[in-house]
């Protein structure tokens, strides 16, 4: 199929594109308690095709753009009549030009993994067991879980001579724990791993068994008022998720972002960070970029001063930059305080939200408070109900980072993170 | 004119009937879903300006579903010829059934007694005025240039603009031992976001609009971008609202989104079987105003998740949820309806023929009512009306509202005062705002830009609409 694609790209004379493959396979389990509801299986290949057309347009330069989708089985007539309308469409597109990237390491990598070895069955059976492990308690268990199990290859052909690919197995999941009494409850939680990392599975789900009971006793919302608020687990990542908005190209260059390398992007207008200053690294989860771009890890923020602004090849060109690819990965430096210390003084810390929010525009962050557990000198408490409504732009100068660790769905961080003074609606 | 059916579909027919009459001779039970869509987008901005046709409403692919002794199995796969059966065939066998050798101990393969395979022959297809085909992309891009154009241009403040349009038009097929079914079906969004910027915080507005049709929706497009402008530089003097129980108006949108989020989800059956709903518990039960009366389905609105079957050849249904306030039922896919004894209810839906089918809400509304908006305004006495829906999650278990709408505009003596509050965050119990409901619109919108979720993935499309309502809710 790839050669027919270029066959017919060479046909309606395309200067320059972007061929990429992806095949997948899967293998899928859907359970509902302690049945196996459904299982699935998958076998799809894909190939996005994306061309490009230099023109002029009130004197300048531009480098218009279409995608369209080729799919196995497409005869060669119907992939030239849709790379022709494609070439039409990108002829309207009239973004200034910029330089599509080059080769830097033409290869077919295999990514390591234990997963890339075994079969499916194998890998699912593996995880499947790491899922039901904890399932021990009659008060708190799984209500339900999806289990998936992926086999990715891609492959990335560009005109300008890029031939580049990889293979990228991974687990993938969620599920949902219910404890009945004395209140109904339940708590949804998701993973990511690219390894059969069995082990962090059952411990996320011991831990979410432990929360899921905690909620259950909680009848009450935190009174409303500002509170020291400690979040942890995946809301620590979210929060980072500002940082890594503010450093694209596509926001700087729309206006969106006023981030400029070596200042600091932290510091309160004092120009002092008055708590744990940030130092963290992109980090690379796949080989190349869906352009072809090399991904490798590189420094993000240091003490609060930004190192990198990331971009594509378009916006990088724009803002006169390094194309550096997308980064979904990030790798934050940890604390000095540990949790123990962070819980010394009142504290309210949400572990569960129904669904936590951080806006890259106006740096709200907050959502509706499913399980938080109020310190309030003398007692701790679980809590439910009413929402965090936070300003990260008031309080990112004043963080405290965990020295405690955690590493899931590609952030690899602090395991919590204190703040000061964030206002809480409550009853 | 109506939606031509796909020539690609067509022509594998004869393939695809052999694939079948082969898994029938192993199975219990088999069908096939085959789906050739595409779906295009087109966006100005001052970032630039895109056409493509959208990943995740493109696609040509297979889902054959099987049953096994009794146990429900799923192969997706998109290469079909002559030569490619027996490999599907020997995929289903090595990849799919051994799948069961990865079940822990302790758990067992749910068995299904029967799945629904009633006799049904359908060819249908929705109408359109104009084929954003035809129309063409320069057209397209043109007049989403002039708009972006003119947005950025109306204040200083403001630092982009950003013109939508999306389509997709698509065939699906379902073939089963007792039905043949083929449906055409064209949808078409546009919508307008505006952003503006003063100091570090960056304020937006939004308008949408969805249609059942083509691209005949694109006339109406630049009427709608003074508002979005007008409310971005409003926003700049927005203040935060003191949280606290609130008389509301809400516009048709964010009623859409209250009748989408904050109930919509909790009468999807797939979570009656999973013991994960509260409404479950109340059939038959008052849960809301003797004001409202809820649907959902493919047949109840023409919009853009009308159809004619679902994922899972079950024919479009209008389900009346809750009437006169009672709670009569819920929504049901194929697998959801054997756990319980009940019947589907053309609900059945998949993100693509590569993902499994779960109860997806469609269409869903409140039915209008009797009052206008006026009458409405004028009976407030201290309040806001909640304008713009922006997010919202779903709570089936414990019915808790967490819903945010863009802005608020305050009321006092039946009035607007010119005060206008964001963001805003609606919070408390499902029940206890629709029992609150006291006046309902003699007009309803219905709107489908958005695409819905199963948690955080599982994206289709759908539509949520309603009338203004006037409701009691605890904003923050």
């Amino acid at each position: 199929m790839t050669d027919k694609i270029l066959a017919a790209l060479a046909a309606e004379k395309v200067g320059e594109y972007l061929i990429k493959k992806t095949v997948q396979k899967s293998a899928e389990l859907f359970f509902i308690k302690k049945t196996l509801d459904v299982k699935r299986a998958k076998e799809f290949t894909q190939y996005e095709v994306t061309v490009y057309s230099d023109f002029e347009k009130n004197g300048k330069a531009c480098k218009g753009q279409s995608s369209v989708n080729i799919f196995p089985g497409m005869t060669e007539s119907e992939i030239r009549g849709l790379i022709k309308d494609a070439m039409f469409a990108a002829s309207f597109v009239a973004n200034p030009t910029y330089e599509l990237p080059g080769p830097s390491d033409n290869r077919f990598i295999e990514m390591e993994s234990d997963i890339a070895g075994n079969t499916m069955e194998e890998n699912c059976r593996v995880m499947a067991e790491a899922l039901f492990a904890e399932d021990n308690d009659s008060d708190a268990f799984l209500n339900s879980a999806e289990l998936f199990i992926y086999d990715d290859s891609k492959y990335i052909i560009n005109s300008k001579g890029i031939n580049a690919g990889y293979r990228k197995c991974s687990v993938s999941g969620e599920f949902v724990v219910q404890c009945k009494s004395p209140r109904d409850v339940e708590t949804y939680k998701d993973f990511r791993y690219d390894s059969l990392n069995a082990q962090a599975l059952r411990d996320k789900v011991k831990r979410t068994i432990e929360y899921t009971k905690a909620r259950a006793q909680a009848s009450e919302a935190p009174a409303s008022g500002n509170y020291r608020l400690i979040l942890s687990e995946d809301y620590v990542a979210t929060l980072f998720d500002f940082y890594k908005d503010k450093a694209d190209a596509s926001y700087v260059y729309a206006g969106y972002s006023d981030y400029k390398t070596g200042e600091n992007v932290q510091a309160g207008e004092d120009g002092k960070i008055a708590g744990d200053a940030i130092t963290a690294q992109f980090k690379a989860d796949v080989p190349f970029t869906s352009e072809g771009i090399r991904l490798i890890d590189r420094p993000f923020m240091d003490k609060g001063v930004l190192k990198t602004i990331t971009g594509n090849a378009r916006f990088a060109s724009y803002l006169g930059i390094e194309p550096t690819g997308i980064y979904d990965d990030l790798s934050v430096e940890c604390g000095t305080t540990s949790v123990e210390e962070m819980k010394k003084k009142r504290y309210l810390h949400v572990v569960n939200f129904s669904d936590f929010q951080m806006d890259s525009f106006d740096g709200h962050f907050g959502g509706e408070i499913r399980l938080a557990f109020l310190f309030d000198g003398e007692k701790v408490t679980p809590v439910t109900g009413g929402s965090v409504n936070g300003s990260w732009f008031e309080v990112q100068n004043r963080l405290t980072l965990s020295k405690e660790k955690q590493n899931d769905k590609g952030f690899e961080g602090p395991l919590a993170i204190c703040m000061d003074d964030i206002p809480v609606a409550g009853k | 004119m109506k939606v031509k059916e796909s020539l690609f579909l067509k022509e594998k027919k004869p393939l695809l009937k052999k694939l079948l009459d082969e898994l029938l001779a192993g199975y219990e039970y088999a069908s096939i879903l085959a789906s050739d869509s595409i779906g295009k987008i087109y966006n100005v901005s001052k970032t630039g300006t895109n056409i493509r046709e959208d990943a995740n409403l493109t696609e040509r692919g297979f889902c054959v579903k099987i049953c096994d002794k009794g146990k429900t199995a799923e192969y997706s796969f998109n290469e079909i010829s002559e030569e490619a059966i027996p490999g599907i065939l020997e995929n289903i066998k090595k990849n799919l059934i051994a799948l069961d050798g990865a079940i822990p101990a302790g758990i067992e393969a749910y068995r299904i007694d029967k799945l629904d395979d009633e006799r049904i022959c359908i060819d249908e297809s929705t109408e359109y005025e104009e084929d954003p085909e035809e129309l063409g992309n320069e057209k397209i891009i043109e007049l989403l240039t002039r708009i972006s154009e003119k947005g950025r241009a109306y204040d200083e403040r403001i630092i982009n603009c950003s013109a939508s349009f999306s389509y997709q038009k698509y065939t699906k097929m379902f073939l089963s031992r007792n039905k043949d079914m083929t449906q055409n079906v064209m949808w078409s969004a546009a919508w307008l976001a505006v952003l503006g910027s003063a100091g570090e915080e960056i304020k937006d507005s939004y308008q949408p609009m969805s249609i059942l049709g083509g691209s005949e929706i694109l006339k109406n497009l630049e009427a709608r971008l003074e508002t979005a402008c007008k409310t971005t530089i409003e926003l700049f003097d927005a203040q935060p609202i003191e949280p606290g129980e609130y008389e509301c108006i809400c516009m048709p949108d964010v009623t859409g989104m209250i009748v989408h989020e904050a109930f919509g989800h909790g009468v999807e059956m797939d979570m009656f079987v999973k013991d994960r709903a509260l409404a479950q518990q109340y059939v038959g039960k008052q849960v809301a105003s003797e004001l409202i009366t809820m649907h959902d389905g493919a047949s109840t609105i023409p919009e853009v998740a009308t159809f004619f079957f679902d994922d899972e050849g079950i024919p479009a249904h209008d389900t009346i949820i809750i009437k006169n306030g009672i709670l009569q039922t819920g929504i049901c896919d194929l697998q959801s309806a054997a756990h319980l004894s009940t019947a589907p209810t053309g609900n059945g839906r998949r993100e693509s023929t590569q993902r499994k089918a779960y109860t997806r809400m469609t269409n869903t509304i409140f039915e209008a009512g009797s009052s206008t908006v006026e009458e409405m305004i004028a009976s407030v006495k201290n309040g806001v009306m909640l304008c713009e829906a922006s997010s919202g999650m779903e709570d089936p278990k414990n019915w808790g509202i967490q819903l945010m709408v863009n802005y608020a505009r305050e009321i006092k003596d039946g009035k607007f005062t010119g005060r206008i509050f964001s963001p805003i965050v609606m919070t408390g119990y499902v029940p206890d705002l629709l029992k609150s409901i006291s006046m309902i619109s003699d007009k309803m919108e219905a709107c489908g830009t958005g695409y819905c979720g199963k948690g955080y993935k599982e994206w289709v499309k759908v539509s949520d609409s309603g009338p203004y309502i006037k409701a009691k809710i605890r904003l923050g």
